[in-house]
């Protein structure tokens, strides 16, 4: 019984964004590859991003706003790896490291910043850990921005996509030449899907592992954990830097697809976007993000065009302002109607300070 | 260094306000609210509409008209629309949420969400323009040992003797005394015949108020932005933080505490050339302050891990 309501779920959600991608060619008879490219790479991207966060939040119950840092702290420590020009002068630095060494150390540092920001987790309830996260995500990008010297500040960084563009296929450029695309978005949103796909496979088996089982348990009840002779604050720091390294991977690829990286792509917002996926797509479960993603990113993108009708006088930044606003109502509504999402369980939410 | 007194006691005073505001929601309801930014936002948007003159086009979108009021006359309407700003979320939002026992995480995400909602609105309708409430520029003058102009040192002193007053109304009326009990204990102040959903109404709509009033002190001392109540949310939680989450009198003294912190840190040795990093001297602060004390410096010793 229990299985074939999941599975219902799944052909809601699967049916939903099929729908949703449908949507975007009903709506845009022209110049529709291009459209859902760039849906499918922001898609891609994000969805990386909300599945490391559903590590946090939904796997062990960690209240983290502070997404954005850990896919900053990837992005930055990447690039600056790897030849690229930063800064107001635009200094050029040609010595580096190859691409996926430079991409390695990125996660890498990203896991360790999430060990660092998640040794308060062990001390901190709920709420409290939700402020020290955001404050401390803040306090990251004012130091981006400070350290103009080395991360380039608000100018930021510019000149490293061919770093990762050089192992572009082939393939993608004749494609790109009949479907009237940019090639190199194509390569960044079939890197993304690639990721998903290994980081996804990943997440199952170590789910049905007793490490996932013994995660689950510290979200349920952590003094059980304790009881069974487990290290409950290692295992919450663990998931710390499991799901900052997957952040840290996904704003690697949001870098290249920016093609040019400053301070404020790391705002709170950033954050609120990760957790609005997360929701929609089921805290808790592993694909849940990726329909989540998608269908976020169809709703996103098709805004603008229900914005102009809304809004006839408004200029830009106040158009960009009714994307924004959609995300606050989602992220409400969902929370109070359906915080399960799509393919989430009811009975795994944790949604009580314990 | 003191230079920078005087813009800290001022920042210290907006932080205060705010800081008392989100502090004594907190203490009884137990909601994180997010939202408290936009609410301190919507009390210098108020106001710049009640006050600016009849032909400011710049603020809102063709089809509204500032009303062109008297300044102060503007600032009471405009605390007043905050307050049943307040009382309506109470109402409509969150006590079907409290009713239905939503846990306190999903009523943060809310809080979130809402946030995010209502700032984008007042960006439609405010547009994104750095604005300034309709008054004459004035000169800084010298008090004792630091700079101010006199309409902000007006500001400072109209926010202490706020304090002062919200301090006696909790500590000596029945209602101040009915919070506090709702605060210690839902269901044993039931029990004592006290209504816990007026008195969390009621302290939705003081909480509003206050935050309205940070923001009009905030508007008046620098400027209106539609983000204005998103950019200094985290240092108001520093504040509440630092004193004290839940008591009122530490909400005040850390709010004062960061405001000047923030300002004081920009003459820092090893600051110079870095000024707009100061706000994370604050936030780092507060994350020590809850990973050694987590009760704060006033705070009562509270399992919170």
């Amino acid at each position: 019984m229990i299985t074939k309501r999941f599975s219902l779920q799944y052909i809601f959600a699967f049916s939903l964004t099929i729908f949703s991608i449908y949507l975007v060619f009903f709506l845009n008879p022209e110049g529709a590859p291009r459209i859902v490219l760039n849906l499918f790479t922001f898609a891609g991207i994000y969805g990386l991003s909300a599945i490391g966060l559903n590590v946090h939040f939904g796997w062990t119950g960690l209240l983290n706003f502070g997404h954005a840092s850990f896919m900053g702290v990837g992005a930055y420590v990447t690039l600056l790896l790897m030849p690229h020009a930063a800064g107001r002068e635009g200094v050029v630095i040609t010595t580096g490291l190859p691409f996926f060494a430079a991409l390695t150390i990125g996660i890498i540092a990203a896991s360790l910043f999430g060990l660092l920001l998640g040794l308060p987790a062990i001390r901190l309830r709920g709420d409290y850990l939700a402020i020290v996260t955001i404050a401390a995500a803040e306090i990251f990008r004012l130091l981006v921005r400070d350290l103009e010297s080395i991360t380039g500040g608000v100018y930021g960084i510019i000149n490293y996509t061919e770093n990762f563009q050089r192992y572009r296929p082939s393939f993608i450029d004749d494609l790109s030449d009949n479907l009237d695309f940019s090639a190199s978005q194509g390569w960044v949103c079939i890197a993304a899907w690639i990721s998903i796909l290994f980081i996804v496979l990943f997440l199952k088996r170590l789910n049905n592992s007793p490490w996932g089982r013994a995660l689950r348990a510290v979200r349920e009840d952590e003094d059980a954990v304790r009881a069974m002779g487990k290290n409950a604050v290692w295992l919450k720091l663990q998931s710390f830097m499991l799901g900052a390294g997957i952040a840290g991977l996904s704003g690697v690829l949001l870098a290249f697809n920016y093609g040019s990286l400053e301070s404020t792509v790391f705002i709170p917002l950033l954050t609120f976007y990760v957790w609005a996926i997360m929701i929609l797509g089921g805290v808790g479960t592993i694909t849940g993000p990726i329909f989540g993603s998608i269908i976020f990113w169809v709703i996103i993108s098709e805004t603008d065009r229900l914005a102009y009708i809304l809004f006839e006088n408004a200029n830009g930044q106040q158009l960009a302002g009714v994307r924004f606003l959609l995300v606050g109502v989602l992220i409400m509504f969902l929370m109070i109607f359906r915080p399960n999402g799509l393919l989430g369980k009811k009975e795994e939410l944790l949604l009580d300070v314990k | 260094m003191l230079d920078q007194l005087g813009n800290g006691l001022l920042l210290g005073i907006i932080i205060s306000v705010a800081s008392v505001a989100l502090s004594l929601l907190y203490g009884v309801t137990r909601i994180v609210n997010f939202a408290h930014g936009e609410i301190i936002a919507l009390g210098a948007i108020a106001t710049l509409f009640f006050s600016s003159p009849l032909d400011y086009r710049v603020l809102f979108l063709e089809k509204f008209s500032p009303l062109g009021l008297n300044f102060v006359i503007s600032c009471f309407l405009a605390i007043l629309v905050c307050g049943l700003f307040g009382g309506l979320l109470e109402v409509f939002l969150f006590r079907p949420l409290r009713k239905n026992d939503v846990g306190n995480i999903a009523v943060l995400v809310v809080t979130i969400g809402l946030s995010i909602l209502v700032r984008h609105l007042y960006l439609l309708f405010a547009t994104g323009k750095v604005q300034n409430f309709p008054l004459e520029l004035q000169r800084r003058q010298t008090y004792l040992f630091f700079d101010m102009t006199p309409r902000n040192f007006n500001v400072l002193i109209a926010g202490i003797i706020v304090m002062i007053i919200v301090g006696l109304l909790l500590t000596y009326t029945r209602l101040g005394k009915a919070m506090r009990a709702v605060r210690d204990s839902e269901e044993l102040s039931s029990v004592s015949g006290i209504n816990s959903d007026n008195i969390i109404l009621l302290t939705w709509v003081a909480s509003s108020m206050l935050a309205g009033l940070a923001g009009i002190f905030q508007a008046t001392i620098n400027d209106v932005r539609w983000n204005m109540g998103f950019l200094i949310l985290l240092l108001i939680f520093a504040g509440t933080v630092l004193g004290g989450i839940g008591t009122s009198f530490g909400a005040m003294v850390g709010g004062f505490m960061i405001g000047i912190l923030v300002q004081v840190s920009v003459g820092l040795p090893f600051m110079e050339g870095h000024a707009e990093a100061k706000n994370a001297v604050a936030l780092g602060i507060m994350i020590l302050i809850l990973l050694f004390r987590p009760q704060g410096i006033f705070g009562q010793k509270e399992r919170i891990s």
